[in-house]
């Protein structure tokens, strides 16, 4: 007789069944919500000639794959939000070469595999005209290889592990100021320049194992032991924790003047919250990424709890860079009122430099756009920037504190929003 | 003293993914469906908690009983509308429909709730009780003996009322109960229910811990299927003991190893089935041919 219940292999089966689920998941769900029409002509993207593209009347498409959903989400949405913007805003200024932009977006669901996956399909099936990058360093990796196998630029609003340059690929060009170990400069430059009875003498540091997160801390550590601040505590996790007591509660007993912190989000608010459930507030905190989620930050923390918290960013709402005005008053009428995230200005600037090598090569041939970019800055909402023959950034990421309920550029000299800073960090209220 | 401070950290953790687990062992116990939607259940009850919270700015706790029975009701309509008509297909298939509602449900949030994380903050969401040198935060203790209450009431009821032993009769011997007048449908869309409930209220206890974020259900679903898988599917007090020694280990591995967490949390999982397949409590099990 054989039971309607399950027995032993059943039973199984089922598990098998649900942790294939479980592990097909990132690269699962595949969707686009770009224009699905692909394109007809037969010559690849990366051939087609000046003349061909200027004549054309047909708008310019560019592939993006983005993380719309999974871990990543949250940050691919607001790059979306970013590349939106910039789209609408080209569009009504008369698009670039005359044609008008469209944006044809795939969903990565956050996964390399899928991400890959996209990249082939906008260049191959799609047969778009150009590409832009994905987000993090963590899916650009994969998605670098693609394109430059394809000869085709991909010019990424985040990406700037060091790991992505190890490949020594021409066509990839990181959008941002600096790469990952250059971004505490600012921040290392600051701390040396205390006077010395402010000069934090230990330091903790707690690094998620993120391409992007752990070489920013990695080289902080390293030039403030050179400085002679030693270092009582220093970890990495993996990108799943979500409990920070411990943590918390090890960095406490250390009792460092300085915390650092390589956070992606999550592990940036939770590690505060700890901090503040076991009574520990340290004279100095930096963190990476998660303080520049602006009010998804303070309320998870606690408003007010923000105040004198540092951290590294491309990009200030207060800047008076080309451009910035009318990228805020585009994010605002398509996403309402509110400060747009880093990530989005980030996109927004990828986009810039993209379209700044279009114009003045007059065409799309990839390959020349590439030997553009590596000749010429490009003026973008984060300011110049510009790249060395692999791609890597040329410029100094700012430093940004939290001051009160604003945040102020601190540093370099020159930038700044403020010439004051928040110094020791003030008890959590 | 340290070394009773992360014990205390783990068993507070432990208790928390016990009661996320429990639902999820509950229903594998009567249905023999793996509801890997029981992570997407949780984060709807987070979300819709932040949203009552953050319009009315009320006790979130309050709403354990609300979120509980919503998810219950939302659990049991998915149950008859959906689970009960692909059931007989077997186990593939009711793996893959509820993790097509787990992704159907995170698109709704992604929709209602944006792409943006959300805090529930209530005023005791920073501190912590001390006794001595041992700090306990509130969010996690609060969380950690509502955990204990509900998993107590739920182990009392399945125990104690004629219904919840109608459901152990249905999960131990489904034909055996037919014939004492108790319906397997009933039964099972009932556990469903419970199941999904347990979401509904870990839902509540999760949104004063943690950020919530639509994506933030596979996180958890990884770890409730570890939970589950070490405990011995569909035996709550294997998912109990399991999810003690787990959030233990995690709490200890946290603080001396942290980067080798996760290998000691699935190492932990995989050293025991290597000794006891079945799990902790679970049962050998034949199948019978004809």
């Amino acid at each position: 007789m054989k039971h309607g219940r399950l027995g032993a292999r059943g039973r199984i089966g089922a598990l098998v069944a649900s942790l294939a689920v479980v592990s097909l998941v990132a690269s699962a769900c595949s969707s686009s919500d770009g224009d699905t029409d692909a394109a007809t002509g037969t010559e690849s993207a990366a051939e087609t000639s000046a003349e061909e593209s200027a004549a054309s009347e047909d708008p310019i498409r560019i592939g993006i794959s983005l993380p719309l959903t999974g871990d990543f989400s949250q940050p691919g949405g607001e790059a979306q939000k970013g590349y939106n913007a910039w789209a609408a805003v080209t569009n009504a200024n008369g698009g670039l070469l005359g044609r008008q932009v469209e944006l044809v977006v795939l969903d990565d669901a956050s996964s390399q595999e899928q991400v890959v996956t996209d990249y082939n399909r906008l260049i191959n099936e799609e047969k778009v005209d150009l590409l832009l990058g994905t987000f993090s360093s963590l899916l650009n990796y994969p998605a670098s290889a693609v394109a430059e196998n394809n000869e085709m630029v991909l010019v990424a609003p985040a990406g700037g592990s060091p790991k992505i340059f190890e490949q020594n690929f021409k066509y990839y060009f990181f959008a941002q100021q600096a790469t990952a170990p250059n971004q505490a400069n600012p921040f290392v430059a600051t701390i040396a320049a205390l006077p010395d009875d402010q000069k934090p003498k230990t330091a903790a540091y707690a690094i998620q194992d993120d391409p992007f997160a752990a070489p920013v801390i990695e080289s902080m550590q390293a030039q403030l032991e050179a400085m002679g601040v030693e270092t009582v505590y220093s970890e990495m996790y993996p990108p799943e924790t979500t409990n920070f007591q411990p943590f918390a509660s090890a960095i406490a007993a250390a009792k460092p003047d300085l915390v650092a912190q390589g956070a992606v989000f999550e592990d940036g608010v939770n590690l505060v919250k700890s901090m503040i459930q076991v009574g520990f507030s340290p004279n100095i905190l930096f963190q990476t990424s998660a303080p520049s989620n602006g009010a998804q930050f303070t309320d998870a923390i606690g408003t007010g709890n923000q105040d004198g918290i540092f951290y590294a960013v491309s990009w200030s709402e207060k800047a008076p860079t080309p451009g910035n005005a009318e990228f805020l008053a585009e994010y605002e009428a398509q996403n309402g009122p509110g400060i747009p995230a880093e990530d989005a200005a980030d996109a927004y600037a990828a986009a810039e430099v993209l379209a700044a090598a279009v114009e003045a090569t007059g065409g799309l041939d990839n390959p020349t756009i590439m030997e553009w970019l590596h000749a010429n800055p490009v003026t973008t909402i984060l300011g110049e920037l510009s790249w060395d023959e692999i791609g890597r950034p040329q410029g100094e990421f700012l430093l940004a504190q939290w001051q009160g309920d604003t945040v102020n550029i601190v540093a370099p000299a020159g930038l700044t929003t403020s010439d004051t800073l928040v110094m020791p960090k003030p008890a959590w209220k | 003293m340290q070394i009773v401070q992360v014990l205390a950290y783990g068993i507070l953790l432990g208790g928390i993914y016990a009661l996320l687990a429990s639902g999820v062992t509950l229903i594998f116990g009567v249905l023999d469906v793996v509801n890997v939607a029981q992570g997407a259940f949780l984060v709807f009850s987070a979300l819709f908690t932040w949203q009552i919270w953050d319009m009315f700015g009320m006790e979130p706790l309050l709403l354990i009983p609300v979120m509980g029975a919503m998810m219950g009701i939302i659990g049991w309509a998915i149950y008859r509308g959906m689970l009960i008509r692909v059931a007989p297909q077997g186990p593939g298939m009711t793996v893959l429909l509820m993790f097509g509602v787990a992704l159907t449900m995170e698109g709704i949030l992604n929709l209602a709730f944006g792409n943006k994380f959300k805090s529930v903050t209530p005023a005791y969401f920073t501190e912590s009780l001390k006794l001595g040198e041992i700090v306990l935060p509130y969010p996690q203790l609060i969380s950690g003996v509502l955990a204990i209450v509900v998993l107590g009431a739920i182990y009392a009821y399945l125990r104690f009322s004629w219904a919840g032993r109608a459901l152990r009769a249905s999960s131990q011997n489904r034909d055996g109960a037919a014939l004492v007048g108790i319906s397997h449908k009933k039964a099972a869309g009932f556990a469903f229910a419970i199941g999904a409930a347990t979401a509904g209220v870990g839902g509540v206890l999760l949104a004063i811990m943690y950020p919530i974020f639509p994506a933030t259900h596979y996180e958890w679903i990884a770890r409730l299927l570890g939970v589950v898988v070490l405990g011995g599917f569909g035996s709550i007090p294997g998912a109990i003991i399991a999810a003690l020694l787990l959030g233990t280990m995690e709490s200890f591995a946290s603080t001396f190893v942290p980067q080798w967490a996760p290998l000691f949390f699935y190492g932990t999982i995989l050293l025991i089935l290597v000794f006891r397949p079945q799990g902790i409590m679970g049962s050998k099990t034949r199948e019978d041919v004809a």
